[in-house]
């Protein structure tokens, strides 16, 4: 009978549950979505590089088929597949392609999406199907491509994904995968033209397939384990001269920085939505608990136990978010994972992307639901433990004598009579206060958070491209000669860098990284920490100062390096720290890099002259303008902005919810306190007044105590969502502070506005009576 | 006729503040099983504290309440709520019906807590609801709402009906058709329902087989009416 009672309270006050019911909702969806997304990120990869073999090294270098031979049969190797990559990208139209030779496909095979497997004896080609189709072409076409000049055509004969090509992009420095204009292209090593050869190797031979040598090798491991046993091995032998792992692989590794980030969401966002979703739930089930009173009395007059009655009241909150929990952990997997993981995959290439759903997320709907039992029951505990007799009484408010020293009490004597209530109340009432704080504090978290997210990206926006990035075009140069240098440097200026991969020691370790040879003249600029140009110096090196955290270096330091593949160490000193937001690298001048014996052989130019995007120009690999990359990073934050809105979005709806409950709250404690005021012949806007004073107090410390913390959770968002690699500081603007106390507050005081409507209704004699 | 009901010296204070107000100072007396018994005196003379003290649902401060031989002011809570369930009925001056639950629902809401509980309609026919057993609480009038809490406490069957102030909400003449359910289910049974009902209406005591009077927390005096007039000759 009682379960009937239930359904017909929950009816009857459809608003106060809904509240409870739409809280656990998002709350739950939004953990589950975004855990599903993560999740189908990381498994839907795992899958694809488990059943297509991904390899577990890379080798570079120069192998011809006696290495390959060689290298299989050493300890722990079960494949090996030689690959030819052209050092610059192909023309196809207006588009670019990067272009592979492979002599078999056992290690990161191919999955086919239309058309036929690997075959050693195929003439025709195999083609990224993302480019294949945002560029309309199929199986059985025939494509043109221009490799420096030189066109030849050729019949696709598959449309296929690569697992080590999850991520890829025109070059580096792009970010953003654009696949409309950039594919890859496989062929058999048996396909490679002669034309091509010559362009390789610079020699002309009839029987020239004897002398193909190729770039890299993908190994296939018995076992991850053994790879450093092997990599042991295979460092001996001459023509190896750099070996990695799989993570380090750029599409590897951008994927898995892509998930990092993700989990941060997870953590701190669906973390807050979840706490503020408990705090609505105690706050309206300790109100119902409340205004049951008398039933409560009752029940226990007829005979029902207590914890009869305790269940019963369990039952509203935990039938709900029962129910809220099943809803949420269905959309959120089937709606919000599903539709993240496909946004991804626009970008990233792995086939048969979904969310999956792992057993936390029902841990964590199963510790909701126990936190709404908790919760229920500690305010049904309240009720409970006083006899029936008790609980029939009308409910006086307790005056507890608060202890005020004399001090305090001449200053209460000078405050209005509002204000002496309030404080009052609010002391007589701390657990309700705190609750209203915290929900409020919550809330604004959120919203500095969300928009401080936006400040920070716009300020990443503003340092790199109106700072850092001070060109139009980079060309990034390839197989030139002195000649086509000069003329390059004659058309486009002398603005140059080199990028060099190296080894540093630290302790007893060597670490991979880079370096960055500035020869730009400020085409791409060096700052500090304060975002300003630091004037390179020609007696040492700059390293960017979150690569100074890490491994405990500052300037006065010197740093013990060598070029990637030799054996000659260089000591040189940090003389400056940088900052960059995408590398973590080292500086240094040309200057200083001729100094120490080595030939500046630049990789990159950059120009402010209009370059033909779309034509060829010897020595030229590849341009990339500037627009591209900003349009690049500006689409990246599209989406990035969509999750901001939905944040600020759930941040208001939670906020809303929390302090409607608050009030409500107070407003069932304090019935009998207005009704007493209204006797008196207080009106009912000076009632109004006292309550929304009230609610306007807790805002503004809840706004206070906001403030900072919201800027400590960008931080730690920023912090902990990037790696290593980025160093982004969390930026948030007056602006964005000063709407988010604006928001939060207008909020407060529409809702308790809205709430005194309330006082107008108060009926003093029932009140008073206190029997409903 | 054997003693039912036994108060020895039953003190409760109440702590207000840092002050003590005994709402209940050594009361004794004794009630049989099967009388009609009303409890008299004025507003905060501690008539509703003593109907609780006996219904089990609060806890003496000193003394002993003797019922049915059982001691129940020394029962733990455990045992205070098996009490209420099986051997006592209260009725309230404010009806205290579920408002979510129609007529029906609200009687046969018993079946939760007793084992053998009267059949619900039955009952709601005999306190004259049978018409509206699919109503709810608030489309009724308040003495048709203190029959259905009538009806809730008849239904447990019980050996003790409890009833504070049972008329103090209702005009006179419903007042009177409320008392004579409560008669009526007090002689029923062969006479072994032993009815309490607290009133300030000194009118009431006329029907009486025993009246007991409370005045500042203490018996004043506890009477067996040795004729008690039938409800409808009394004037009211
Ligand atoms: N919980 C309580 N706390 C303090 N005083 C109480 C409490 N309950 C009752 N009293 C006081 O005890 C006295 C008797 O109350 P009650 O039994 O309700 O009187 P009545 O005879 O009107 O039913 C009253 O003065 C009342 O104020
Ligand atoms: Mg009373």
């Amino acid at each position: 009978m009682l379960k009937r009672k239930m359904l017909r309270d929950i009816r009857n006050n459809i608003s106060q549950y809904i509240t409870i019911f739409l809280m656990v909702l998002i709350g739950i969806f939004a953990y589950t979505g975004i855990k599903a997304y993560m999740l189908g990120m990381d498994k839907s990869a795992k899958i694809y590089y488990e059943e297509n073999n991904l390899q577990d090294m890379d080798l570079y270098g120069e192998f011809d088929d006696d290495d390959i031979e060689e290298i299989s049969k050493m300890k722990h190797v079960e494949n090996v597949s030689g690959k030819i990559s052209l050092p610059s990208l192909a023309s196809h139209k207006d588009n670019k392609l990067s272009i592979y030779y492979i002599n078999n496909n056992d290690v990161s095979k191919f999955y086919v999406i239309d058309g036929k497997k690997f075959d050693i004896d195929e003439k025709g080609l195999w083609l990224d199907s993302y480019y294949a189709d945002l560029n309309n072409i199929k199986v059985g076409d025939k494509i043109t491509i221009n490799y420096e000049g030189y066109e030849f055509k050729k019949k696709v004969v598959g449309l296929i994904d690569v697992p080590d090509l999850v991520y890829y992009v025109k070059d580096d420095s792009e970010v953003f995968p654009a696949h409309k204009s950039y594919g890859f292209v496989y062929m058999s090593v048996n396909a490679l033209d002669k034309e091509i050869f010559t362009k390789l190797s610079g020699k002309e031979l009839d029987d020239y397939e004897k002398y193909i040598r190729y770039s890299s090798l993908l190994i296939d491991l018995d076992s991850k384990d053994n790879r450093k046993t092997f990599k042991e091995k295979i460092i001996e032998l001459d023509n190896v001269n750099a070996c990695f792992n799989s993570e380090d692989l750029l599409s590897y590794d951008s994927y898995q920085r892509e998930m990092d980030e993700g989990k941060t969401y997870v953590g701190v966002f669906s973390g807050l939505f979840i706490f503020i979703a408990l705090l609505s739930v105690v706050t309206t089930m300790t109100r119902v608990v409340r205004k049951d009173r008398t039933i409560i009395g009752t029940l226990k007059a007829l005979g029902y136990s207590d914890i009869r009655i305790a269940i019963h009241y369990l039952s509203y909150g935990v039938f709900l978010s029962i129910i809220a929990a099943v809803i949420g952990i269905v959309l959120g997997y089937f709606l919000m994972g599903n539709f993240f993981v496909k946004m991804e995959m626009e970008y990233y290439v792995v086939p048969n992307p979904k969310a999956y759903i792992d057993s936390s997320t029902y841990l964590v709907a199963i510790l909701v639901i126990l936190g709404v039992v908790i919760a229920t029951l500690l305010s049904t505990y309240k009720v409970l433990i006083k006899n029936a007799a008790e609980t029939l009484r009308v409910e006086r408010p307790n005056v507890k004598t608060t202890k005020v020293n004399i001090i305090e009490r001449k200053l209460f004597k000078h405050l209005s009579f509002s204000s002496r209530w309030n404080i009052r109340d609010i002391l007589r009432s701390k657990a309700r206060t705190i609750m209203g704080l915290v929900g409020i504090v919550g809330c604004m978290i959120l919203l500095v958070a969300a928009t401080g997210m936006n400040d920070t990206m716009k300020n990443y926006l503003n340092l790199e491209f109106n700072i850092i990035n001070n060109y139009e075009y980079k060309l990034n140069l390839s197989n030139y000669g002195e000649d086509a240098l000069k003329e390059l440097k004659d058309k486009y200026g002398d603005n140059t860098s080199k990028s060099q991969l190296i080894e540093f020691k630290y302790n007893d370790d060597i670490i991979s990284n880079n370096i960055f040879v500035n020869d730009s003249n400020s085409s791409y600029r060096i700052v500090d920490s304060n975002d300003k140009e630091i004037k390179l110096k020609d007696d040492g090196i700059y390293i960017t100062r979150k690569l100074a955290d890490k491994y405990n270096l500052k300037v006065g330091d010197t740093i013990e390096w060598r070029i990637l593949g030799t054996n000659k160490y260089y000591i040189s000193p940090i003389i400056g720290l940088s900052k960059d937001p995408q590398n973590q690298n080292i500086v240094m001048t040309k200057e200083y890099y001729e100094s120490l014996d080595l030939e500046y052989i630049p990789d990159s130019l950059y120009t402010n002259k209009k370059v033909n995007v779309g034509k060829h120009i010897d020595g030229v690999g590849s341009i990339q303008s500037i627009d591209d990359i900003s349009k690049g990073i500006n689409n990246m934050l599209s989406t990035m902005m969509a999750m901001i809105f939905l944040i600020i979005f759930i941040a208001i709806l939670l906020g809303t919810v929390i302090i409607y409950n608050m009030g409500i709250l107070s407003f069932t404690e304090k019935n009998y306190q207005f009704a007493t005021l209204k006797v008196l012949g207080f009106s009912d806007k000076k009632i109004s007044k006292i309550f929304i004073e009230q609610n306007l107090w807790v805002a503004i410390l809840a706004i206070v105590i906001g403030l900072p913390l919201g800027y400590y959770t960008l931080s730690y968002i920023f912090y902990a969502a990037l790696g290593d690699a980025y160093d982004f500081e969390a930026y948030i603007s007056l602006l964005s502070y000063v709407l988010s106390a604006i928001g939060t507050f207008v909020m407060t005081m529409l809702v308790s506005i809205y709430l005194t409507r309330k006082i107008k209704k108060i009926d003093m004699v029932t009140s008073l009576k206190g029997n409903e | 006729m054997s003693e039912l009901i036994k108060f020895k010296d039953v003190t409760k204070t109440y702590e207000v503040g840092e002050k003590k107000f005994k709402a209940l100072d050594k009361c004794s007396f004794t009630i049989n099983k099967g009388e009609f018994v009303v409890i008299l005196g004025p507003s905060g003379a501690g008539k509703s504290t003593l109907l609780n003290l006996l219904g089990g649902m609060d806890t003496v401060t000193s003394g002993k309440i003797t019922v049915n031989d059982s001691i129940i002011s020394e029962y733990n809570n455990k045992e205070l709520t098996r009490y209420r369930a099986e051997n006592v009925g209260f009725i309230f001056q404010f009806y205290n019906i579920l408002p979510s639950l129609t007529v029906y629902e609200n009687v046969e809401l018993v079946k939760d807590i007793v084992k053998k509980p009267k059949n619900a309609k039955t009952v709601l026919k005999e306190v004259g609801l049978g018409e509206h057993l699919n109503k709810f609480p608030n489309q009724l009038s308040g003495g048709e709402q203190q029959r259905v809490a009538i009806a809730r406490a008849i239904a447990k069957d019980p050996d003790i009906i409890l009833a504070d102030e049972p008329t103090g909400a209702l005009d006179s003449k419903t007042g009177v058709e409320i008392l004579k359910l409560l008669k009526k289910q007090c002689d029923s049974n062969n006479g072994n329902n032993t009815v309490i009902i607290v009133t300030h209406n000194t009118l009431i005591a006329d029907i009486a087989d025993r009246v007991i009077r409370l005045k500042n927390g203490k018996v004043e005096s506890s009477t067996v009416n040795r004729k008690p007039k039938s409800i409808d000759e009394v004037k009211w």
